[in-house]
Parts: structure tokens; sequence; C-alpha cells
């Protein structure tokens, strides 16, 4: 519906406007489609990423923000973390049962950033290559067991 | 005049800019001004609207947006600035919940799967006759077969238990049957 093209350009505006650290909307890929964002990410400083630059897609229902949005890892560098799967799907709670229409693409970006910066060892989950053989491409539709929030 | 200003304050120039500045009136989840604002109890701003449609996409698990704390319907409270000049309570002019939709799943999912019967009502009929037969078959027309044991052996007392047991189902058979 409408109401949802309008909170994303209400986002966009000020994702633009002030974006937090290490976080950059490709504009272009908004110009083409509002529905789905391409956001460029740094890894933190004093992290494990410190250095590494990454790609999140962006993808919007039309329930957004009442249905979160879909979010991944793409490009040709797939952080490796124990919550991040090497085809990109993210096991990250606010994603699915915790969402809420409160949230926002800043604050997924945040949440993305601060889980890569308390990351202590580089590996893959420990069922990556089971998962990426039999999961969906849409990482939603993933019933996932969320991992203990201490890595 | 104070009234003027009132009514006229949503065209005029001045005063829509700082509305925009201003977010502290933006509803949680559209991120506009809120319309038909509420407040929840922990304090926190939405349009009826938006909130609304929240409650509708979990009702199981009924959260406030921003900080996770129970909410409800009931407890949300209408904000009537000075300008507005509508002051109905926001929760009454949404178009009522459709009717008997949380009661639905309860009358069709009771007995899914039987075929006979074109309507609910037909089909709890026919099952509903299925106890009496083991009622009646069980208490009186027991023509043709052994007499009833003599009392207090084995076979009497389970016979006992088993009637009450049928008892018991036709009862609640019948009072299902009057509710539904
Ligand atoms: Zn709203
Ligand atoms: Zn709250």
């Amino acid at each position: 519906m409408a109401s949802m093209e309008k909170r994303l350009h209400k986002e966009l505006q000020a994702l633009t406007k002030e974006p937090p650290r290490g976080v950059h909307v490709d504009q272009e890929s908004i110009s083409r489609n509002i529905t789905e964002w391409l956001v460029h990410l740094d890894g933190a400083e004093g992290s494990l990423y410190n250095g590494e630059k990454f790609q999140l897609v962006f993808k919007f229902s039309q329930s957004y923000p009442f249905d979160s949005p879909q979010v991944m890892f793409v490009g040709n560098n797939i952080p490796v973390h124990p919550h991040v799967y090497s085809n990109g799907h993210i096991c990250l709670s606010i994603l699915t049962d915790d969402w809420s229409p409160a949230l926002s693409v800043t604050s997924v970006c945040l949440s993305i950033v601060s889980m890569l910066s308390s990351c202590t060892e580089k590996k893959r989950p420990p069922d990556n290559a089971i998962y990426v053989k039999t999961c969906s491409k849409n990482p939603k539709k993933t019933r996932w067991y969320y991992h203990d929030d201490d890595v | 005049m104070a009234s003027d200003t009132a009514s006229g304050d949503k065209g005029s120039g001045p005063n829509e800019s700082t509305e925009t500045d201003n977010s502290m009136f933006e509803c949680n989840i559209c991120l506009d001004s809120a319309r038909d604002a509420v407040v929840s109890m922990c304090g926190h701003l939405f349009c009826w609207q938006c909130l609304h449609q929240w409650l509708e996409t979990r009702p199981n698990r009924q959260t406030c947006p921003v900080c996770k704390a129970g909410i409800s319907k009931d407890k949300v409270v209408p904000i009537y600035g000075r300008g507005s000049t509508d002051q109905k309570d926001p929760r009454e002019k949404l178009p009522p919940r459709p009717q008997g939709q949380r009661a639905e799943p309860e009358a069709q999912g009771g007995f899914p799967g039987f075929g006979f019967g074109d309507g609910g009502f037909h089909m709890s009929f026919g099952i509903g006759a299925f106890p009496f037969g083991i009622f009646a078959s069980t208490f009186n027309f027991n023509d043709g077969r052994p007499g009833p044991p003599p009392a207090g052996s084995a076979q009497h007392q389970e016979e006992q238990v088993l009637s009450k047991f049928f008892l018991w189902v036709a009862v609640i058979f019948i009072i299902w049957l009057l509710l539904a």
C-alpha cells in the first residue's frame, strides 16, 4: 500500500540526512525500486571485521512495517560469523519473531553491526553446510532456532 | 482569535514546518505525525489505525512496538489536542472487528474431515446420534444378549463403570448440541 512507500521514503530521508557510522544506503538501487534496498556496511573499528566491507539487501513486503523486511548479506564478502550462513542468511531474532514496526532499516543495520562487533571468533554456524543446501531462498521462511546471544 | 488559529493550523505554512521537525508527536509506526493519536500505558504514541493493525497482526502476543511492554486495546488513552474538532474516541472509529473471527475455528474445527451433511448443523447432528446408539444398546434393548451379570461380580462392576461413562458421554453431547 501507499503507507508502506510513505514510510520507506521517510526512513530513506532520515538515513540520507544522518547516516549512522559505517552505514551507507545505495541510492541508485532505491531509485530503481523503493521496495528493495542495497545497504553498504563497514566492519566496525576495533572489531574482528575492521576494514571489511559488506553489502546487505533489504526486501520490503506490502505490509511493511507490520511485516519484517527480508534481510541478508549479498556480494562476494559474506562475513564469517557464527550467526551468518555462507549464503548470506542471518540468524537474528529481530528479523522474524522479535520484529516490531518501531524498528527500521537503521535499527536493523545497527543491530547487525553490533552483532558483528561482539564476535570473538570468526567461524560459520555449526550447521552451515546442511542449512545452505536445504534452506529456502527467503531467510524469513526458515524456522530459526535462535542461538544464545553470547557470541 | 484563538479559535481561528486552532482551526487553521493544519494548512498554514510555518506551523507545518515546525510540525515536521517535531518528531515528539510522530507515530512510532508510520513515522508520520500521529492521526487519531493514542498513547499506551508505557507512554508510547501511535496513530490508532497503526497500533490497531499491529495488534491484529499478532493477536496472541500484544506488545508495545517500542518497549515490548504488554499492551491492549482497552489500555490505551486517546489524545485530544486543542485543535481537534473530533472528540470521539478514536478506538470507536475503526470498523468493528469482523464478527465471530475468534469463535469460528472452534465451531468448525470440532470434527474436521467428515464429509456428510452440508452445513455445520447437519454435521454435528449426525455425529451427535452416534453415542445414543451405544447408550441405548448398553442400557435398555439388550434382548438376545445374555442377562445382566450378578451384582457384585467383576463383570457387573465393569459394566457399571462403562455405563456411567457412556451416560456422561451422552450428557456432554446433549449439552454440546444445545450450545452448538
Ligand atoms: Zn501511525
Ligand atoms: Zn511502550
